[in-house]
């Protein structure tokens, strides 16, 4: 939005819609942001729909969406689904629960400690950059096949996304913040709960919104490489028995399952940080 | 008032709410002032009374909610502005910094440098050049935001609250170095400045408007009695210190009702 329009040499300053009627401007923008978030994958789906009947694309390997539907409906009756769904979400949430305290905890105190960060840091700096599916065969090894291994490769994932997080911005919080707090005489537990703990809270949030994602798809590769459960195995299966309307139903599971992590988590996060400004409201104000 | 032939800035009837429905906040007018073009006008009144917000209107960064403002302008970006603070861009060398609305402005990059490293002269950053803003002090890093919006040459000059966060002596020395600056050519830009100050304001402006508490109205709007070229020891001038007394006396008001009651007496 400019606030400008010259006439002639002038540049005249005057109200736009949103100020001469803000109630009716806020509530169109709500409507049209939220139709919009609707309309583009409702878009997208009558557009698979259209194209899977119209024969522009393979049918058996894209099935179209009512396809889809009519086989989750399917899958979800006969438990299959369900099965598939709960243990993938155990998976992810415990181990998610895992990686998220370890590494606030690891971050915390590596941010607050020169010595500690200094012994820890080119360690775990060096398994920072190993991609974690490669230490699947430890975990293995470490772990038996059960559920430890999917377990400690979702931790170990989250971990370094947190820990980084964290430390980066235990050690960014400005000096001002912390000269109060020992002028007024905190100590170190104080001094953590009072002022180094919400001040690193909103970029603590961000990595636990971004390791929901990175958990998700961490297992989904997990359960293809090792077992015959969740909704991993479900879907790789699923392509190598050609049946690829199954394999779409996990698909579109494991991106909701996903979102829903990832939103859940955000709220938790407006809801703990009343004073940050968040990204609650869509229509901002 | 002037006749609409020699403002260059019009202010009638501007408002500003913020917010909507049952969180309205009326910040601001309505306001009815013209600026002669090449006259110095320093807005006062107490803390959250508008003076921003008009100014930011002006600027155009916010839209009125009635009224207008017109501008008038000859040239396709005439307006500079300084910040308190946030201005001067970290990532940026003093003299990148100091050509940015030059180099905004699409001026040929050899053009620019000479023009920028011309007001790096006169507001004495030439030796720092290619110093980062973070190690110059704040007092060297608003002459940076001063210079970067002169060398604009821009035809309206809006400055909000400049000083505000520089020590009291650091301040009294970038008042006379504005004061020579606004004076040194004859060709100069019309000012608005917002300020806290009373003295700065005597000091820099032909004209001072008092604004009143929220929403922010024209209360006093009042030229100064001392001719130009002006010089710093008009401070210690008796008139001064009278101007700044009535002008003082009206606003000591207008403070007061904005604090809790009884708070003071």
């Amino acid at each position: 939005m400019t606030a400008t329009t010259t006439t002639g040499s002038e540049l005249v300053r005057s109200p736009g819609p949103a100020e001469r009627n803000p109630v009716a401007t806020g509530r169109q923008r709500t409507r049209r942001e939220l139709a919009l978030g609707i309309a583009i994958p409702v878009a997208i789906l009558l557009l698979w729909q259209v194209a899977a009947y119209g024969d522009w694309i393979d049918r058996r390997i894209y099935p179209a969406p009512d396809r889809i539907v009519a086989t989750g409906i399917d899958l979800a009756k006969s438990g299959a689904l369900w099965d598939a769904f709960s243990l993938t979400a155990y998976r992810v949430l415990f181990g998610w629960f895992l990686g998220v305290v370890a590494g606030i905890g690891v971050g915390v105190v590596m941010g607050s400690s020169r010595w500690v960060r200094k012994a820890l840091e080119p360690t775990l700096d060096a398994l920072y950059v190993v991609p974690k599916l490669a230490l699947l065969p430890v975990f293995i090894n470490l772990f038996g096949l059960d559920e430890g291994p999917k377990i400690a490769l979702v931790s170990v994932t989250v971990f370094f996304f947190v820990w980084i997080s964290t430390m980066t911005a235990v050690m960014a919080v400005p000096v001002g913040y912390h000269d109060t707090g020992r002028v007024f005489g905190a100590g170190r537990w104080r001094m953590f709960r009072h002022v180094t703990g919400p001040a690193i809270l909103p970029q603590v949030f961000v990595a636990l919104r971004v390791a929901a994602g990175v958990a998700v798809l961490v297992i989904v590769a997990a359960e293809f490489i090792v077992g015959t459960t969740g909704l991993g195995y479900l879907i790789f299966n699923s392509r190598s028995l050609l049946l690829n309307d199954r394999m779409y139903v996990g698909i579109v599971v494991v991106a909701l399952f996903g979102v829903v992590f990832a939103e859940i988590v955000r709220r938790i996060g407006n809801w703990v940080m009343p004073w940050a400004p968040g990204d609650a409201h869509p229509t901002g104000q | 008032m002037t006749d609409s032939a020699t403002w260059q800035i019009s202010c009638r009837g501007t408002t500003r709410r913020f917010g909507r429905r049952k969180k309205v906040l009326e910040a601001l007018g309505p306001v009815d002032i013209d600026v002669p073009a090449g006259q110095f006008v320093a807005l006062v009144g107490p803390s959250g009374c508008g003076k921003s917000t008009l100014l930011r209107i002006i600027a155009g960064l916010t839209r009125p909610s009635d009224g207008e403002v017109r501008v008038k302008a000859t040239k396709a970006t005439p307006i500079a502005m300084v910040f308190q603070d946030y201005g001067v861009y970290p990532w940026k060398t003093v003299i990148a910094n100091v050509r940015f609305g030059l180099d905004c402005a699409g001026v040929a990059s050899s053009e620019a440098d000479t023009r920028a490293r011309d007001w790096l002269d006169r507001t004495q950053l030439s030796d720092f050049a290619d110093a980062w803003p973070d190690q110059l002090s704040g007092g060297m890093r608003q002459r940076v935001a001063l210079a970067r919006a002169l060398v604009t040459e821009p035809e309206v000059l809006l400055l909000d609250e400049p000083f505000a966060a520089l020590d009291s002596q650091l301040r009294a020395v970038m008042q006379d170095e504005l004061l020579a600056l606004t004076q040194a050519r004859d060709h100069q830009p019309t000012v608005v400045m917002v300020t806290h100050s009373l003295e700065e304001a005597a000091l820099l402006a032909d004209r001072v408007v008092v604004l009143s508490a929220r929403p922010g109205t024209v209360l006093v709007d009042r030229e100064m009695p001392f001719g130009r070229p002006r010089s710093p020891e008009l401070r210690d001038a008796p008139e001064f210190s009278e101007v700044q007394r009535d002008l003082w006396a009206i606003l000591r008001n207008e403070v007061v009702s904005t604090l809790p009651e009884g708070a003071a007496k």
